[in-house]
């Protein structure tokens, strides 16, 4: 065994590093930047950005991309909602006595824990549309999701006619708002839940190693046995079940399902999703991905997003900025993995 | 740096450089056209070019061998620009030069065909040959017309037949080595540097290729010809120098004042023991892979063929002549389109190589390691495991890597594979250790039928002659083996029975005396 040296340590916890000096940085500028409230709300957004950037780390890792990941989210939230959103559209949700609102719709008010699940494999058979496609046309999904986007979010813009589910049950909507140790969202669980999932999903079972074995040399999977179009097709619907997942939380968060979901409103999650995964050390040309680096990635962004926020800094600047905290993370690591090759060679002789 | 380059010219003409340390073997007339003095190269952990050296005449063919590792290819390196040495120094004629890249080597006349397959992927055949120097025509613009002429004429000097319009993803790999050959050719330069270039050639095509070298030797080129293969060597090289461990093992000598065994002397550093295969003492067994009359989707036509436990079946042809399709339609890459497949006597269909696997016990080592058969970037462990982590898992799933690494390294112990742990990537192991990685993932996948296509292109005598007891060992214990190879001597050394494969048909078959003399008359009997 090598002893841990300091290009070992940065290779495991480099980002950590970044993502904690990050953090005291706010904490010491930007008022308010540790208050609960704010910690609370941060951990909402981070998670659902996290999720996100898996549901991109997982179709990276086999050499594919997946354009659609905010039209999924889109249109899952909004089957979510017509699930559970009550058949009448009644008061409920409403101040007694205001007018019926003209901009919601009804829905089929089933159970919203089996709904959720109902959604996911809903979002899970888009994601069966994205890969099939993939698999037959033998393009590349850039391509193929690239079109699908367009179709997904045209079509439920079509049906909805860009009308939301708002009167969304009670036990959902205390769902998005619930705190653990008043500081903590549930969201943050369920994002560690699918960051732990997917690493050792990833890491130690046949189908995580056969997508990651097929990322890395296509045609070497293929003649090792491997069914190569069905671990693509069978990773789109992974990719599409977390952007649909991410969709569902974001809808928990804001308390309906609106149209705009993951392609507008708070902000298009298709850069976002390629950042967090960038800066977390996943390959866009396949075969490696980085869990843990995505889940650092996408806390790294969401904090230097709310913090500049808290800083009053315009929105145009923290564009700029978060883009210009992508390049610097992508050039460090960089760096970083020259370094390491080069103490693994040393190491090797 | 053209500064550089200008002040060993004035120290030349004013006479002064070299002349005390002249090696022997220059002209009387003038300097060496290329010497390389005292060259050293290290990379972490290790000291590739320990003070080589080098000369090369006009008009001469020089071969360069040693075993992998011994320092060859950085040499190569230095001397095309794509390495600058810590220390020593190359002169051309006499005049002391420096190539901080591999275009100014290119200026200097350094042709080079490197090793690694460098043709530029959906350009055309006359585009990749002539990327150095695209002729303008009208407006500055490229002429594809003049391209393609040109293009032509190298590529009839090479007797290849390939159009100069066709793309180079469209051509075989004998087809894609010859056009890098005729890339270097073409920059006529005053000096050739050939590494390997008849790795996947045939006999036919190298003997063409030696034919021109010759006479581009008698034009005053000089020609440094790396090769493992000491017959082409032997047959084709005026000088030999041998490298051993980043320094020369010997000086450069005559070849016709060396034999074999003084070369391989030289590049081990030992006498090689002439290793006679031990008598196999398990007899062949039932048939366990019978073709009858099958045709594929990638042009074989008619092909019968029985293959026995405990046998080697040897398919020789030349490059193209369909026995790679022939082994990719066995294991379900390509379609069999007619006939009948018997795996242990009963009708099979194989339609993927998952079910050639785990329904047929069948694998396939394929002939290109880097792209097929291995994935580069993964652990050698990984690469090995592929084909049995389903049965690795657990009843959740769950792979231990315990249970993965106890299972891995018998294999690897059993096939010597020398890597500095399980976790090494497999791109940074030798030819030979790759080569034998993709043996033992079909091992341990336990295989009964082995298709093993071209295993010892590119690798040294002392790996290939272990790769052969290999072989010969794991038919001892009961596989049958289907063996592609080009290389004649390997196919006469270990087939039981040898069938001759010519455009998609199987021409012949020969019982194997290992005579090779009248083996290998017959086989070339069958393909002209």
């Amino acid at each position: 065994m090598r002893r841990p040296n300091f290009i070992t340590i940065w290779d495991r916890a480099g980002l950590a590093v970044v993502v904690l000096s990050s953090w005291a940085v706010f904490a010491i500028f930007a008022e308010g930047f540790t208050s609960k409230f704010n910690v609370f709300s941060v951990g909402r957004l981070v998670s659902i950005l996290i999720v996100v950037g898996l549901a991109q780390t997982v179709v990276m890792g086999i050499g594919d991309i997946n354009l659609s990941v905010g039209a999924v989210g889109g249109v899952v939230a909004m089957f979510f909602g017509w699930l559970v959103a009550p058949t009448q559209l009644g008061t409920a949700g409403l101040a007694s006595g205001a007018p019926q609102d003209v901009t919601a719709l009804p829905g089929l008010g089933i159970n919203w824990q089996f709904a959720f699940i109902l959604a996911l494999l809903f979002g899970a058979a888009l994601g069966f549309i994205n890969g099939w496609l993939i698999v037959r046309s033998g393009l590349h999904g850039f391509i193929v999701t690239l079109g699908t986007m367009g179709v997904f979010s045209g079509s439920m813009y079509i049906i909805t006619k860009v009308k939301a589910f708002r009167n969304l049950p009670e036990g959902f909507l205390g769902f998005g708002k619930m705190k653990f140790f008043d500081l903590l969202s549930p969201l943050v669980f369920i994002m560690l839940g699918v960051v732990v999932f997917l690493f050792f999903f990833l890491r130690s079972t046949t189908p995580g190693r056969q997508m990651l074995a097929s990322g890395a040399n296509r045609r070497a999977a293929l003649a090792s046995g491997i069914n190569v179009n069905r671990i693509v097709i069978s990773t789109h619907m992974l990719s599409a079940a977390l952007a649909g997942l991410a969709g569902i939380m974001l809808a928990a968060r804001i308390g309906s399902a609106i149209p705009t979901i993951g392609t507008g409103g708070g902000g298009d999650w298709l850069l976002p999703s390629f950042a967090a995964s960038a800066i977390g050390g996943t390959l866009f040309t396949g075969g490696s991905v980085n869990v843990v680096g995505t889940m650092f990635g996408g806390l790294l962004l969401g904090t230097v997003e709310n913090g500049l926020n808290l800083l009053r800094v315009p929105g145009f600047w923290v564009q700029m900025i978060t883009g210009l905290v992508l390049l610097l993370a992508v050039i460090l690591d960089r760096i970083r993995v020259v370094a390491v090759e080069r103490s693994r060679m040393g190491a090797a002789q | 740096m053209d500064q550089e380059r200008m002040v060993p010219e004035a120290q030349d003409q004013a006479g002064s450089t070299t002349t005390a340390t002249l090696p022997p073997g220059r002209e009387a007339n003038g300097r060496p056209l290329l010497e390389m003095q005292g060259i050293r190269k290290a990379f972490p952990g290790v000291q590739a070019l320990d003070g080589a050296e080098l000369t090369l005449k006009a008009g001469e063919i020089l071969a360069l061998v040693g075993e992998n590792g011994a320092g060859k290819s950085t040499l190569i390196k230095v001397l095309t620009g794509l390495y600058q040495p810590e220390a020593g120094e190359i002169l051309i004629e006499g005049m002391e030069v420096r190539f901080p890249t591999p275009r100014d080597a290119m200026k200097h006349g350094i042709a080079h065909m490197p090793q690694e397959r460098n043709l530029i992927p959906y350009f055309s055949v006359g585009e990749n040959i002539m990327l150095e120097s695209l002729p303008r025509g009208r407006f500055g613009l490229v002429d594809y017309d003049r391209i393609h002429r040109e293009a032509r004429g190298w590529l009839d000097m090479l007797e290849v037949q390939v159009e100069s319009r066709a793309s180079v993803d469209d051509l075989s790999i004998a087809q894609r080595q010859l056009v890098e050959i005729a890339r270097a050719i073409s920059r006529e330069g005053r000096i050739l540097v050939l590494d390997e270039p008849t790795a996947s050639l045939t006999p036919h095509e190298t003997e063409t290729l030696f034919g021109v070298l010759r006479r581009l030797r008698d034009q005053g080129v000089g020609i440094i010809f790396v090769s493992h293969k000491l017959e082409e060597v032997f047959a084709l090289c005026d000088n030999i120098v041998v490298l051993r461990d980043g320094k020369n093992a010997g000086n450069k000598t005559a070849i016709a004042e060396i034999d074999r065994d003084g070369v391989v002397t030289r590049m081990v550093g030992r006498a090689p023991v002439t290793q006679e295969l031990p008598e196999r003492t398990e007899g062949r067994g039932g048939p366990i892979l019978e073709l009858q009359h099958v045709n594929t989707s990638s042009g074989g036509r008619d092909i019968s063929l029985t293959l026995h436990q405990g046998e080697i079946v040897g398919l020789y042809g030349l490059v193209g002549a369909g026995r790679t399709e022939l082994a990719r339609a066995i294991i379900g890459i390509d379609k069999v389109t007619g006939g009948q497949v018997l795996v242990k006597g009963k009708k099979a269909t194989i339609r993927s190589v998952k079910s050639a696997l785990a329904r047929h016990r069948i694998g396939y080592v394929s002939e290109n390691r880097k792209e097929e058969g291995l994935i580069q970037m993964l652990p050698l462990v990984s690469n090995v495991s592929i084909t049995i982590w389903r049965k690795l898992q657990n009843l959740v799933g769950w792979i231990s890597s315990r249970l993965e690494r106890k299972t891995v390294q018998p294999f690897v112990e059993r096939l010597e594979i020398k890597a500095p742990s399980l976790n090494t990537v497999v791109a940074s192991l030798s030819g030979g250790n790759q080569q034998k990685v993709s043996l033992a993932k079909w091992l341990a996948a336990g295989v009964d039928v082995l298709i093993i296509d071209e295993p010892t292109v590119g690798i040294d005598v002392r790996t290939k002659a272990n790769l052969h007891e290999l072989i010969w060992e794991l038919v001892q214990r009961g596989l049958g083996i289907l063996l592609i190879s080009s290389d004649m001597p390997e196919i006469v050394r270990l087939a039981d029975r040898i069938l001759v494969m010519r455009r998609g048909e199987i021409k012949g078959e020969i019982a194997n005396d290992h005579d090779y003399e009248k083996t290998s008359e017959l086989i070339m009997g069958f393909i002209h």
